[in-house]
């Protein structure tokens, strides 16, 4: 078990080369957290992103780039390449983008979150290794710096190793 | 004496409120108290007083000029306004605490309950619905009775989120199923004895049943809709989660649109961001 917890709340993001730290992002309902991990540098990196596309408020990005996916997966990227990780080298997780019951389409931004999501990554020509998304449930993300371990908490459900 | 007959003997203890916030809640509520006596009331309660003054001096409310004192608030904001402050702060000490039977850290229920408040305002102008003076004051309260069963009658939510997941059943239905009772209708029980106003109380108790409500309730139906975006954007939720089921017929008559609901989230951090400091 990390020493070190850092959380990561919406809207916000992270990179730790200490492994002694572990990210986690609480309460994932239809929020994605965004994890990357670096083996050989040994780093890692957490975005907690609310909302698709930063169009709707671009000076809302500026302030709070790690509200949107669009402005906040780059930042993400950056932020880690600062402290040795490459991006090809990264395992890429996502986890969260649900839904509440029986949600009308107005109310399904968790599926807009997923998708908006995939195409950043495909324009910079990387992709997901797992993706733990959708239904109805409320998730939680945590990513162990020092070994890479990451994994995802359901309420009443066990940890689940990604 | 069944289940639900002992939950609402143990909420109905009124050792949660001291004595002079009661008296308060009777006073506010009383349509011939004199501002004088309101401000007599509220300076009385010294924690209240600063923690009023803080929210009307705070970035969310924004008052032009500062607001220093219950006299000044009066005069300046006028008693409706002041009432509302005072509704708004009035719990924030047991909002604060942790909610066991939910599961919610201490600081998640009040920052839910404030982010509801929040997204019912901000819809409301999103959307150009206009809700009533309470909608604010009926925001921060809807969840009431989540703090009398998480925390008064604790809960135990295990078989309630099994019978839940098993039956793909909402919460609120699953407390209902097992307690006798849900959190909405306690919340409801607590806020009538409470003194809290008929729109406050009817909000809180037809929240996630919004077809319910004793006619048209522009107000209630924004508190719905703004609660479901406090869940799905995971602000405050603890064991329920997701397991709610927001009325499309509300969202349709409200005209929510997508756009609509991602702007609605963003305002509601920023929103929560503002107000932070008025209750650390």
């Amino acid at each position: 078990m990390p020493a070190k917890q850092r959380i990561i709340g919406i809207a916000d993001l992270a990179a730790s080369a200490d492994p002694d730290e572990q990210l986690v992002a609480y309460s994932l309902g239809s929020c994605i957290g965004v994890a990357l991990y670096d083996p050989v540098a040994k780093v890692g990196g957490l975005l907690h992103f609310m909302l698709p596309d930063s169009r709707m408020d671009r000076k809302r990005a500026e302030t709070r780039p790690a509200l949107f996916a669009d402005s906040g997966v780059p930042l993400l990227l950056r932020t880690a390449a600062c402290l040795g990780l490459e991006a090809k080298r990264a395992r890429i997780l996502a986890v969260g983008g649900a839904q509440v019951l029986n949600a009308p389409p107005s109310l399904r931004v968790g599926e807009r979150n997923f998708e908006v999501l995939r195409k950043i990554l495909d324009e910079l020509s990387l992709s997901l290794d797992t993706a733990e998304v959708g239904g109805t449930v409320n998730r939680t993300l945590f990513l162990e710096v020092g070994s890479g371990k990451a994994g995802v908490r359901t309420p009443g459900g066990e940890t689940k190793y990604l | 004496m069944s289940r639900r007959e002992e939950i609402l003997a143990k909420s109905a203890s009124d050792r949660y409120l001291p004595p002079s916030r009661l008296e308060l809640l009777r006073i506010l509520r009383d349509p011939d108290a004199s501002a004088a006596t309101l401000t007599r009331a509220i300076e009385c309660d010294p924690t209240l007083t600063a923690n009023v003054l803080r929210l009307a001096n705070s970035a969310y409310f924004g008052f032009a000029r500062s607001v220093a004192s219950v006299a000044d608030a009066v005069w300046r904001l006028g008693t409706r306004n002041l009432r509302q402050l005072v509704l708004t702060t009035a719990f924030s000490p047991m909002q604060k605490q942790a909610v066991k039977g939910y599961d919610l850290p201490p600081g998640d229920m009040l920052k839910h309950s404030l982010a509801v408040a929040v997204g019912a305002e901000k819809l409301g102008r999103l959307l150009k619905v206009p809700g009533c003076d309470h909608l604010f004051t009926a925001g921060i309260l809807h969840d009431i009775g989540k703090i009398a069963l998480g925390t008064f009658v604790e809960l135990d939510a295990a078989p309630i989120l099994e019978l839940a997941t098993r039956e793909g059943l909402p919460f609120v239905e699953a407390e209902q199923r097992i307690l006798g009772i849900d959190h909405a209708e306690l919340g409801a029980f607590l806020a009538d004895r409470w003194n809290l106003p008929d729109e406050v109380v009817e909000i809180v108790r037809w929240h996630h049943e919004p077809e319910k409500f004793s006619g048209r309730n522009p107000a209630g139906d924004l508190v719905h809709v703004a609660d479901a975006l406090c869940i799905l954007g995971g602000i405050g939720i603890g064991t329920d989660g997701l397991r709610y089921r927001p009325s499309e017929e509300v969202c349709d008559r409200l005209g929510l649109t997508e756009t609509a609901t991602e702007q609605a989230l963003s305002m509601i951090l920023l929103g929560l961001e503002d107000l932070e400091g008025a209750f650390s």
